[in-house]
């Protein structure tokens, strides 16, 4: 049984197939000079506005579109394809919105007032979201060629924020004329400064749109990638693979790591607003926590600053209000800090601790849910857990639970949860967009609120007179409305039935050839503004493609 | 009976039963997705909606309505070839698998090339000496591709290859700056079709390392396989009536014991063949591999009913109609097979 001849050969024959490899690294495809690729962690199923309802959907839409309004950084609303803010007249059921004269469509045609009743009437017939709109408007005109006419139900003072909404953007009436009652997956015709390309789910293309109204983008173009797991999204910025990479869906340890080597002067990272919220909901309607004080007590035994540096290391923000700043009435923060004394006076007066005392109380065993697919949701559980057992451990003992985030969302109307960690985003960049959705309420009784968002929330809690607050927030404007919100936010942290818990701002590293990424006010990507870094000594980076070219020094530009 | 009645047999049988497996596959998955927590509303708009959107909503995709009204329609599209559409972005199921199905095939071939290839040539090589330093060596590399979680041996190869020396990408199926080549939806022979170089080595580029992680961690099942087969062969009667007859160990080997001991070794690659089909769910899923196991995830993460029972109504056949290619390639080359 002796093969001399054969035995060992095959083996062998695997290291020229090793050697090929970095051969086969060799043949990269070159990097279209001045082009970029922005790598983030969802896949898109479909560019059209009314299909759209994830983060990834409404980043790219931002480049190929323009809404009316826009948001800016420090919060406030700017007219885009609009000129003016909405003018409102008829008791506030009326409101006329002057357009932009000087816009035309990725395909030629003009914007003006029948293209964007074309497109909000398919946006209210098709849209996932339709809410939006359907919610406050009763009827789509146009009082002239170039101005909208929206019949409201009711007063809406924050509709500019809504018409900010990038799923309204208006689309081609000749391109979507075939698609009036249907969606257009993969391609879109709008009016922003990027034309899309090419779509796939994983990967779209964006070049300039040279008619473009505004000014032009500072690169020649982008490629959208997904990338569908933390450590790959990581791996890729390191390698030079992507130029720019996006922090949703990356872990926390990742973040921290592109962090610090931004620090170092590796990478450059951008720091977007706050829209994203973490909060805790309290079933405020059964007990135990139908006890204000027991709920008072959680509020102050949450260390949040703590629990931000162990689960976030310090990358998400403390919040005590449930309005993200920038936003107005993100400020004095509302829900108290962290006092462990004070809470366990709490749980004292509602007979629990002093479990080794000479009249022992119970300990309080409250269930924690969180969502078992969100890691940082898992890591809170455990931190605020093993926090409450050293600060209050005689007082109160969590159990944590762990259950699939749709699961989670079906069951908490059903009031499944005494206490679960959520998120929210504000659909538009208003308190009102915090307040409605987690307080509104269609039927109460006393404090409890029978059908309504603060049901379907999970907690269950309403005020007397809190809907008329929440429906002054349509009506009032200015200081007096600002008051009004912070005003609604300190009734709600006296009663507790939700904890604010971190606001988490939208970052994004690039390699250290590029300039600061920037983020608009509804925390997206500016993409048309990534360019690459202003030489010292150099003329201001502008669009040709010469101040875009790579040198050769600089690394990450070829591929 | 005469052995090709008994085989005609086997596939008419087995071609009857077809549709009854079918039905009750498609059956299961479209009740368990309905009994199973969580729905597409919740998936598609999380905690955001209002109530009354909510509703709308479900009324538009029709997910208001009692299971016998959809079971009934599913069933009926499903006798008609037409798997329904996505809830997501209502694309059609059936163009959802063409475009996912061939990415997963085209790895599944060349994981599986790369793992016959691999795994065969360890297995083999330790033969010459039973117990000897090959041999063990193969049968370490054996149970350390069972051992190794794919995941985590996806990801370092990830970490070595693509980020340290930067040698191959990441992730993705084609760079995001060149246009993919157009066509049956594999894009190695797309490329090689339209004659673009620059697409082919683009595509075998993304290809190489999950292919590769894949194969190597499949190339364990191989080994075993034929080590354990063309030991058992080596000592069989039949092989000692060959030396017996003064035939060259060479020759003994490779005309007599290998023949043998790669029969079992088909219907191994026939079953990994199958499991492929439904795609490598870990290493698609690491390497960003836009495949059908990929897709399915992703659907059954969003509650996408019609794209989850398209997908898995689809690979079954497709696994059935290859376990009985499998059996009856095995039954003719080993006559000794009875049905």
């Amino acid at each position: 049984m002796w093969l001399p001849q054969l035995a060992g050969l095959p083996p062998l024959t695997c290291l020229p197939l090793l050697a090929c490899l970095p051969l086969l690294g060799a043949c990269q495809p070159p990097h279209p000079p001045g082009e970029l690729v922005v790598a983030s962690r969802s896949s898109l199923e479909s560019v059209d506005p009314v299909d759209v309802t994830t983060f990834a959907g409404t980043q790219l839409l931002s480049a190929l579109g323009d809404p009316l309004y826009a948001s800016d950084a420090a919060g406030r609303i700017r007219p885009r394809l609009a000129t003016a803010l909405p003018r409102f007249s008829g008791g506030g059921l009326i409101a006329r919105i002057p357009l932009r004269q000087d816009v035309r469509f990725q395909d030629g045609t003009r914007f003006d007032a029948a293209a964007m009743v074309f497109s909000l009437r398919r946006f209210l017939a098709l849209a996932k979201v339709s809410y939006l709109l359907d919610e406050r408007v009763a009827a789509v005109a146009a009082s002239g060629p170039f101005e909208l006419e929206l019949r409201l139900k009711r007063p809406c003072a924050s509709l500019a924020a809504v018409l900010s909404s990038i799923n309204l953007t208006p689309v081609s009436p000749l391109a979507y004329r075939a698609h009036a009652r249907s969606s257009l997956r993969d391609r879109f015709i709008g009016t922003g400064p990027y034309r899309l390309a090419a779509f796939t789910p994983q990967q779209q293309r964006l070049l300039p749109y040279a008619g473009y109204w505004g000014p032009p983008t500072a690169n020649r173009g982008l490629s959208l990638v997904t990338l569908s797991n933390s450590t790959a999204l990581f791996g890729a910025l390191l390698s030079g693979e992507v130029d720019v990479l996006l922090s949703s869906g990356l872990d926390s340890d990742q973040q921290k790591d592109l962090h610090r080597r931004a620090r170092r002067g590796d990478l450059v990272e951008g720091l977007g607003p706050a829209v994203e919220i973490g909060y805790l909901t309290l079933r405020s309607d059964q007990p135990p926590l139908a006890n204000p004080d027991l709920r008072r007590a959680l509020a102050y035994g949450l260390d949040r600053r703590l629990i931000s540096e162990r689960v976030s290391y310090g990358m998400r923000d403390p919040l005590r209000n449930l309005v993200p700043g920038p936003l107005p009435g993100s400020q004095p923060a509302s829900w108290p800090a962290y006092d462990p004394a004070q809470a366990r006076a709490l749980f004292r007066r509602a007979g629990y601790c002093q479990v080794k005392g000479p009249a022992p109380g119970r300990r309080l065993s409250l269930p924690l849910s969180f969502r078992s697919n969100v890691p940082a949701d898992r890591l809170f559980a455990l931190t605020w857990q093993a926090q409450l057992r050293r600060d209050l451990g005689d007082c109160i003992s969590l159990e944590i639970n762990g259950i699939e985030s749709t699961t989670a969302y079906r069951q908490l109307g059903a009031g499944a949860f005494p206490l679960i960690l959520l998120d929210w985003s504000g659909d538009y960049p208003d308190a009102n967009a915090y307040l409605q959705p987690l307080l509104g309420c269609r039927r109460a009784q006393a404090n409890r609120c029978l059908a309504g968002d603060s049901a379907a929330s999970g907690s269950f809690w309403s005020a007397p007179g809190l809907a008329a607050e929440l429906a002054g927030l349509e009506v009032e404007q200015g200081p007096a409305r600002q008051q009004l919100v912070t005003r609604i936010q300190r009734r709600v942290a006296a009663a507790s039935p939700y904890l604010p818990l971190w606001r988490v701002p939208p970052r994004a590293w690039a390699q250290s050839w590029l300039a600061t990424p920037q983020f608009d006010g509804s925390g997206r990507l500016v993409l048309q503004a990534l360019q690459r870094r202003p030489q010292r000594g150099a003329a201001p980076v502008a669009t040709s493609s010469a101040s875009l070219r790579k040198t050769p020094s600089q690394p990450g530009g070829t591929r | 009976m005469s052995r090709r009645r008994q085989l005609l047999a086997y596939l008419a049988s087995r071609l009857l039963l077809l549709p009854v497996m079918l039905w009750l596959i498609a059956s299961l998955v479209f009740l368990l997705l309905r009994v199973a927590p969580g729905d597409p509303i919740d998936a598609l708009l999380g905690t955001r909606a209002p109530e009354a959107a909510r509703a709308a909503l479900r009324h538009q995709l029709g997910l208001d309505q009692s299971l016998a009204s959809p079971y009934g329609h599913y069933l009926w599209d499903l006798l008609h070839g037409q798997l329904g559409t996505s809830l997501t972005n209502q694309e059609s199921v059936l163009s959802v698998i063409g475009r996912s199905l061939p990415a997963s095939l085209e790895l599944g071939v060349l994981a599986l090339l790369i793992a016959a290839v691999l795994g065969l040539a360890v297995g083999f090589s330790g033969i010459a000496r039973p117990e000897g330093r090959l041999d063990l060596a193969g049968r370490l590399y054996g149970i350390g591709t069972y051992a190794l979680p794919p995941f985590w041996a996806a990801m370092v190869v990830q970490l070595v290859f693509a980020v340290w020396l930067g040698w191959l990408p990441v992730g993705g199926r084609f760079p995001a700056t060149l246009v993919p080549p157009s066509g049956s939806g594999f894009y190695l022979l797309d490329s090689l079709r339209a004659g673009s170089w620059s697409q082919f080595s683009a595509s075998l580029r993304h290809l190489v390392l999950p292919a590769a992680t894949l194969g190597v961690l499949l190339s364990g099942i191989f080994d075993n396989a034929l080590r354990l087969n063309l030991r058992r062969a080596l000592r069989s009667d039949y092989v000692e009536a060959a030396r017996s007859r003064g035939l060259s160990e060479t020759r003994v080997v490779l005309r007599h014991a290998l023949p043998n001991a790669l029969l079992p070794v088909l219907t191994i690659t026939g079953i990994t063949v199958a499991s492929l089909i439904g795609g490598a769910l870990l290493i698609e899923v690491t390497f960003s591999w836009p495949g059908i196991a990929f897709r399915l995830q992703e659907a059954i993460g969003q509650r996408d009913y019609p794209v989850v029972q398209g997908i898995v109504v689809v690979v079954a056949a497709l696994v059935v109609a290859v376990s009985v290619a499998v059996d009856l390639l095995v039954a003719l080359l080993d006559p000794r097979i009875n049905f």
